[in-house]
């Protein structure tokens, strides 16, 4: 079964896991998310907490709700998506790391830059 | 129009009390939990909700029905599974799907045939030769295939293993929850059950000590994850619980949020509905000495 942690509340942990896949193109722009009902089914979570974990991606523009038809892609989402993160890991992940790095003497050329395939 | 609708509604058996004072209503589309220790009075309470024990003080009425007076009619309209129930071992799934179709007028052999599919039971396989997973579900296929608003189940799970506990819950979520009907389901599988509900009705003794909405546990309690340092300090703003995390920090529930100096001290983190069961149904000789 799925574990959910106790950092936040679950519909906010399944909005970051939406967020995600949307980020990795899952669906790409201006397709359907899969229904409520599925979604419920899929996480095992209560349809209604799974109703308010679309709502936040709602609230931060990433989908939309088209009448009778569900959930879809906005328009630009992923470079919402991917500018909101970026500026998360800027501004929160990247001191810790970089403290860390600094700890352990870890340079710039220590690092392998490839991107794995 | 509530599906439930209890108000002070106490059970006893000869001078024991069962169940003591206990209102709540439950409205469609909802997945309440049942959740109390052995003995809380969980059994007794869905035996009165379908009649099979009167009230000895308070009111009681599902679907719009008295459980007791009203109880044929209640029961062409409801689904019940109660924590005793068994399929005759000699039946094939296709004869009791034949029996339903006899006993039940809301019943649908066609959409019985359907959910069956879902699972990995075979219409001509006998009851005796399935596992207890399988004869669970099978039992849940017959019970869902009745067109009604409400499904009662008591501890539906006892005794599986993780994988037939997961089938149940994706056939009862997927086929069972529409937004419209509702199931009420007792468990002690609280950490399982959590993410599936909708709603709590916690039982301590006979006394229903919570009946509140997941939606509203996030913003009603607090728990604050703190370091050993602030263990004091914590402690002396009267948390509920406090408990050791995964990882060896220590976190207290707090009814509300504690005062701003004791949130300082710690991070905020979701209290499990596992913690919050433990810090409202201790019985308080278990409680360590307060800090």
């Amino acid at each position: 079964m799925h574990s959910w942690n106790t950092t936040a509340p679950i519909y906010q942990q399944l909005a970051d896991r939406l967020a995600v896949q949307l980020l990795d193109g899952s669906p790409p722009e201006g397709e359907a998310l899969p229904s409520v009902r599925q979604l419920a089914g899929q996480y095992l979570i209560n349809p209604l907490t799974v109703s308010r974990a679309l709502q936040a991606l709602v609230d931060h523009g990433l989908v939309e709700s088209r009448r009778g038809m569900g959930m879809y892609v906005t328009s630009g989402a992923r470079t919402r998506l991917r500018n909101t993160e970026r500026e998360n890991f800027l501004e929160k992940e990247w001191p810790t790391l970089r403290a860390k790095l600094a700890r352990l003497g870890i340079g710039a050329a220590d690092l392998n830059w490839e991107t794995p395939q | 129009m509530n599906l439930i609708e209890a108000k002070n509604l106490s059970l006893s058996y000869g001078r024991k009390t069962a169940v003591d004072g206990v209102s709540f209503n439950i409205p469609k589309g909802r997945v309440v939990g049942l959740l109390g220790h052995n003995g809380a009075g969980k059994t007794s309470l869905m035996k009165a909700l379908v009649g099979l024990m009167s009230a000895s003080q308070g009111e009681v009425s599902v679907l719009g029905l008295s459980p007791v007076s009203q109880r044929g009619e209640l029961l062409e309209q409801l689904c019940y599974i109660p924590d005793v129930a068994v399929l005759p071992r000699w039946a094939k799934a296709h004869e009791l799907i034949t029996l339903m179709s006899g006993l039940q007028p809301r019943f649908s052999a066609e959409r019985a045939r359907q959910l069956l599919k879902r699972t990995s039971v075979g219409l001509n396989d006998k009851v005796k030769s399935l596992s207890k997973g399988m004869v669970v579900q099978l039992h849940l296929a017959l019970i869902a295939a009745i067109d009604a608003k409400l499904m009662i189940l008591d501890e539906p799970t006892l005794g599986l293993d993780v994988m037939s506990r997961k089938g149940f819950y994706e056939l009862l979520l997927d086929e069972w929850c529409d937004g419209e009907r509702s199931v009420l389901i007792s468990t002690h599988q609280v950490e399982e059950v959590e993410s599936l509900l909708s709603d709590v009705l916690m039982l301590d003794e006979g006394k229903l000590v919570l009946n509140i909405s997941l939606e509203d546990i996030d913003s009603r309690f607090h728990a604050l994850s703190h370091d050993a340092a602030a263990a004091e300090a914590v402690a002396s703003a009267h948390p509920l619980l406090r408990y050791r995390q995964t990882g060896g920090r220590t976190a207290a529930i707090f009814d509300g949020a504690p005062p701003e100096n004791v949130a300082a001290l710690g991070e905020r983190i979701r209290p499990s509905l596992v913690d919050l069961f433990m810090a409202l149904t201790r019985k308080p000789a278990l409680a360590p000495t307060q800090a």
